[in-house]
């Protein structure tokens, strides 16, 4: 039998179909990818509705079925080249020869010039995992929600996001330009 | 606490999510420690750079047609729940009244030519919300205080932009700057919401189409609420002065934000 809230679910759902197909498109990385993603995770929201518990979080339980789809149908597919990549490579810390303060100059110096398809560029190199950390961050959800997005302790959200950050930060400050 | 410490706690100490003795700790060592100081600039400078310039890629239209034509708007009684929603089994005849139900209020809408000034409007708001985004140096005057603020635009308009929302933890003011707003000057006010950017334009009411349907009461106000290129924005007026709000967060947030400019 359908869920009766499934029909009321919808106009709060698809208000997020923007959120939903930005974060698409940066995880499939082209126009035509994203549509069907957010196409699939409407389908597949809409076939579990009556799974949602109502006051919950929806626009959690979007992005973590859009991942989940991701993850299942586009990157085994298509074999995403990124996985494992920037963020992975090696445990980003502060060691001493990061504590700098001229170093520090020249990095905010070199922030402040990014352009937008810098960013973009940055973090389609990043790893899976550390883009969609920092996608959600920017989105707005609070760790938990990301948590329960990436199915994850929230203290990995927090370790994820100061690498990818700290990984992000690299790629922007040896930008050639 | 030393500098590693510190570095790990940066993002939770902006973002106000340490308790009070961590915050001080972190504070304190901020304000005697060079180095911290830059990398926190640094972070911030980070946090900015996401905020303002990572390109977005909303909805398209079409798509948005297509999710609202299958989803169901009530549940059918004994339809089986099926995991895709729209298979074959779709009886055309239905497909294309639903897309005439559609797009029937649509295309009304758009004959009206009053609806097109309003859209138009709509329209304005987004893309001053876009350029103050997208400009180098948004804020003219940066500051979180409504006293700094409002002050500044003196000389600078030739009307008061006043509001009565200072600014709170949930909604932060950045700032301000000056814009335009269709073919008249406008007070920009920017706030924060967590990452997301808020800006209120405030300008001079009259000679505009304003809604005249669709019309909901909040505060003490008639707001109209629309979306643009994935932006919310909410216009309303006030006596002589017009406001519109607009922003990327969603559009709960954004009407409250706009009881507290409008009590």
């Amino acid at each position: 039998m359908p869920d009766p809230a499934v029909g009321d679910l919808g106009p709060e759902a698809l208000a997020y179909a923007d959120a939903l197909h930005n974060l698409a498109r940066y995880l499939t990385g082209n126009d035509t990818d994203a549509e069907d993603l957010v196409q699939e995770t409407y389908s597949r929201a809409l076939g579990s509705a009556g799974q949602f518990t109502p006051g919950t979080n929806l626009k959690a339980w979007l992005f973590r079925i859009l991942r989940n789809t991701f993850i299942s149908q586009y990157r085994r597919q298509r074999g995403n080249p990124t996985v494992g990549g920037l963020d992975t490579v090696a445990p980003i810390g502060y060691g001493p020869a990061d504590v700098g303060r001229a170093k520090d100059e020249v990095e905010l110096d070199r922030l402040r010039k990014v352009m937008a398809e810098e960013i973009e560029r940055a973090l389609m190199m990043l790893a899976e995992d550390a883009r969609t950390v920092i996608l959600l961050d920017l989105e707005g959800l609070t760790e938990v929600e990301v948590a329960h997005v990436l199915g994850c302790a929230v203290g990995t959200v927090k370790s994820r996001l100061f690498r990818a950050r700290a990984a992000l930060r690299a790629l922007l400050k040896d930008w050639k330009r | 606490m030393d500098c590693h410490d510190v570095r790990d706690h940066l993002l939770d100490f902006q973002r106000g999510q340490l308790g009070g003795d961590v915050a001080t700790e972190v504070r304190r060592h901020i304000d005697g420690c060079v180095e911290c100081a830059q990398a926190d600039l640094v972070e911030r400078e980070l946090t900015l750079l996401l905020e303002r310039r990572t390109p977005q890629y909303p909805a398209p239209i079409g798509l948005k047609r297509r999710l609202m034509a299958r989803w169901p708007s009530a549940p059918a009684a004994g339809a089986p729940t099926a995991r895709r929603p729209w298979p074959r089994v779709l009886v055309p005849a239905a497909l294309a009244a639903a897309v005439l139900l559609l797009l029937v209020p649509v295309a009304f809408q758009l004959l009206s030519p009053h609806s097109q000034a309003t859209a138009v409007m709509v329209s304005e708001a987004v893309n001053d919300h876009v350029r103050l985004l997208q400009s180098q140096h948004p804020l003219e005057v940066e500051s979180s205080g409504i006293h700094q603020v409002i002050p500044w635009f003196t000389g600078k308009l030739d009307f008061a932009p006043g509001i009565r929302f200072a600014g709170d933890d949930e909604f932060p003011l950045r700032g301000g700057a000056v814009g335009y707003f269709v073919d008249r000057k406008a007070a920009a006010f920017v706030f924060g919401r967590r990452l997301h950017t808020i800006s209120l334009f405030v300008f001079k009411a009259e000679g505009l189409s304003w809604p005249t349907s669709g019309l909901e009461h909040l505060g003490r106000e008639e707001i109209y609420q629309s979306s643009a290129r994935g932006f919310n924005v909410l216009l309303w007026r006030e006596g002589e002065l017009g406001y519109a709000l607009v922003s990327d967060v969603n559009a709960q947030d954004l009407k409250l934000l706009a009881a507290k400019l409008s009590p």
